[in-house]
């Protein structure tokens, strides 16, 4: 029935539904703050990556993040904080914010202004918001930190609301008088892949008329040093080694934080208002692994089998796709896993254009998915292909697949037409984007 | 009475000063001074400092003067969240516990100094305010409709507010006041405002503990007596919802002189320096005759006339 990736067996469109577009896109990232910034950064293949402070420990193996330039959120008191003087935030909307929830908030705030969207127009029941994130692993270990030395009672009456899984929801919708559908979604590094993809059914089955989706990370000690233990983060400390997606030498990733929003549409709505339409979000797929709570399936399987069902439910054939931008986050295990799932789904030797675009932002985790749609939506609407920063020694096992390693603008007579996203998380969860150029 | 002056160690002072990073500097040289000398006449400096600190700027102007009548919540954008905030540093700052269901207690801002001042001395905290529907004024009020003109009131021994719809009937929607005296021109008359503040000068009196009265008050023996200092600011029309706010200034058997306040809105209406009531005591023995006038001089109207309706009536035309 919806376009949720239940192909038909025949592999036969399934059209059901509002066309959905996006209008409007919202940047806290480290490799910038807005959308002019972005796809500069995009276009010249400047990396946001840099020595992390709290990394310089020589016991901590690992050294890089994506930094978040113009915020500092490094105090567990919100009202420390600083951001850029263009947004205005209320105390009693700061005071029950995550570090990412302060990049979110921002982040929408821009996403409204791109979309020229008045409050009233995302407050009304016919407009919902979906959210993406981790929850805030720093602000939930102060606040048990402080629970257990000066108990409970002395605790900041916002310590459940500021960190749990679920905190991006409560706030935003609360701070933007959310009336529709909202969510929050955690499926870790596919998180806000899903939360796009419920989104666009949700206005593809005519429940909603817009809607916002908010991906946000805190990207600091406590959210990325974790993966270390599991040996998923590179200990180089040069951006050009440290992420490398798809580089033969690649040794993990680069974690980073941030926020970044869509603001989804009813085309024929956006249209009715003359609103700039960024892209067509026209077809999603998801798959599982089944395999393992933490490592990709080595042959790409729940990938290729969610990009299947994406290019099914959009009606396209995998030879009408020009670009992909990969999930690859530099791992030795996940990059390759998803070479295998693109020569399985697009043969050995396809004319599609493949890149991460995570050599130059790190893996924003919960974030990327959205991240990673927003850059889409940019290359779609500029008509350029973004190239993999970093790559100097393809994987053997790419060999065949079309990687550009610098960035380039689409020929006037071949235009990027269609834009394929993946994400995968933990547990074997894989979601694929398709956007259109509208 | 206050124990020995203490010395803070660095490091209290240092804690102190960084709980307080965002209030004041008056509000911080208070806490410190509270803390050395446990001087309780600091509270109420100490608690709006914090007070202030937690809200909006646009809504710190309102503190500054008199302003004990304000709503926390209506009125200051105090939410309950915030509430607990202002709560934890209170205690941390003045070394008190505040109980939570007190919390509920505590609606406008002098329901805090009170409520602070008392922890803060070691005396029990002050009494909860009475809440009364219209029922329960009916009951107690010697007026009766459609000569009562209050719908609920809130009573405190420091002052006294009610509300009154300027609505008709609740079911037929009929009545004197969507109609009104004026032809044409339905207004609620200045005059009947000050009988409204009146009245809930004498359910106060009834049911509100002022201090002053020393029994139990005979409904049946309060009087109107006299008013200073009215001006009416306000037309006040059907639809409007008066808001009452009466506090005693001076309350000595058989004398009660309160101030009164009537706003639409948050917009002044009217406003009395002085409305006098005399009243007595229920006697042991039930008295027969309505008023026992031997404390009342003067010219006693039944409270239901106010001497100043010529003034007000003026500002009302």
């Amino acid at each position: 029935m919806s376009a949720t990736g239940n192909a038909s067996p025949t592999g036969a469109a399934d059209a059901v539904g509002n066309s959905v577009v996006v209008t409007g896109l919202g940047f806290v990232s480290s490799i910038g703050n807005d959308r002019a910034t972005v796809t500069a950064s995009l276009r010249a293949l400047r990396h946001g990556l840099e020595p992390y402070p709290p990394f310089e420990d020589p016991r901590t193996p690992v050294k890089l993040t994506g930094t978040i330039k113009g915020f500092d959120t490094t105090s567990f008191d919100p009202e420390d904080w600083t951001w850029p003087a263009d947004y205005k935030i209320k105390r009693d909307v700061l005071r029950g914010l995550p570090p990412h929830g302060l990049y979110a908030y921002c982040a929408v705030q821009q996403a409204l202004a791109d979309a020229r969207l008045t409050p009233a127009e995302i407050s009304n029941p016919r407009a919902g918001m979906f959210t993406a994130s981790a929850g805030s692993v720093s602000m939930l270990h102060h606040n048990m930190t402080r629970m257990f030395a000066s108990g409970v009672m002395r605790c900041s009456p916002m310590g459940v609301v500021n960190s749990v899984v679920g905190t991006l929801s409560f706030n935003l919708v609360a701070a933007f008088k959310i009336l529709g559908a909202s969510c929050g979604f955690a499926s870790a590094c596919a998180s806000s892949g899903h939360a796009l993809g419920y989104a666009r059914d949700e206005i593809a089955l005519g429940r909603q008329d817009r809607m916002l989706v908010v991906g946000g990370e805190d990207g600091n000690l406590e959210a990325i040093l974790p993966f270390a233990g599991m040996r998923a983060l590179s200990p180089s400390a040069d951006p050009a080694l440290a992420s490398c997606p798809f580089d033969r030498r690649r040794s993990g990733f680069v974690g980073t934080g941030g926020a970044a929003v869509l603001v989804l549409e009813n085309e024929a709505l956006a249209r009715a208002r003359g609103a700039d339409i960024y892209a067509r979000f026209r077809s999603w797929g998801q798959a599982s692994d089944g395999y393992s709570p933490a490592i990709s399936h080595p042959e790409g399987q729940g990938l290729s089998a969610s990009m299947t069902h994406c290019l099914a439910a959009g009606a396209a054939a995998p030879a009408d796709v020009d670009y992909i931008n990969a999930h690859a986050t530099s791992t030795p295990i996940g990059d390759r896993s998803e070479i295998l799932a693109i020569k399985r789904v697009f043969g050995d030797a396809p004319r599609t254009a493949v890149s991460s675009t995570k050599g130059l932002t790190g893996h924003g985790l919960s974030m990327a998915s959205v991240l990673e749609a927003a850059i889409c939506c940019l290359a779609l609407r500029d008509q350029f292909i973004p190239g993999n920063a970093h790559l100097r020694e393809p994987d053997p096992d790419a060999a065949g697949l079309a990687l550009p390693t610098l960035t380039r603008d689409a020929p006037a007579d071949s235009p990027l037409r269609l834009a394929l996203s993946n994400s995968s998380g933990f547990g074997g969860a894989n979601v694929s984007l398709l956007f259109e150029r509208a | 009475m206050n124990p020995p002056t203490q010395t803070l160690t660095q490091d209290e002072d240092n804690a102190l000063r960084e709980s307080l990073k965002r209030c004041s500097a008056e509000t911080i040289e208070a806490a410190i001074e509270y803390r050395r000398t446990r001087d309780a006449a600091l509270a109420n400096t100490i608690v709006i400092g914090i007070l202030a600190r937690f809200l909006e700027p646009e809504q710190r102007a309102k503190l500054a003067g008199d302003a004990d009548h304000l709503r926390l919540m209506d009125d200051l954008g105090v939410d309950s969240l915030t509430m607990v905030e202002v709560v934890m540093l209170v205690e941390e700052v003045l070394v008190i516990h505040i109980e939570n269901e007190e919390l509920r207690n505590l609606r406008t801002l002098g329901d805090v100094k009170a409520y602070v001042n008392a922890v803060a001395r070691g005396l029990p905290p002050p009494a909860p305010p009475v809440q009364l529907d219209v029922a329960q004024i009916a009951d107690a009020m010697p007026q009766q409709p459609p000569f009562l003109f209050l719908q609920t009131a809130e009573l405190r021994a420091s002052e006294a507010r009610g509300t009154f719809p300027l609505t008709g009937d609740p079911v037929t929607g009929e009545g004197f006041f969507p109609q009104g005296h004026f032809k044409d021109r339905p207004v609620f008359p200045a005059s009947l405002q000050l009988e409204a503040l009146g009245q809930l000068g004498v359910l106060l009196l009834l049911k509100g503990g002022v201090e002053g009265v020393a029994g139990e008050v005979d409904p049946n023996t309060i009087f109107f007596t006299s008013c200073n200092g009215v001006r009416c600011t306000r037309v006040c029309r059907p639809g409007d919802t008066l808001t009452l706010s009466l506090r005693p200034k001076r309350v000595k058997h058989p004398v009660a002189v309160f101030e009164g306040t009537v706003t639409v809105n948050g917009e002044k209406a009217a406003f009395a320096e002085e409305i006098t009531l005399t009243f007595d005591y229920k006697k042991a023995v039930p008295a027969t005759a309505t008023a026992d006038s031997g404390a009342n001089g003067a010219n006693v109207a039944n409270g239901a006339s106010p001497a100043a309706e010529a003034s007000a009536a003026d500002a009302n035309a």
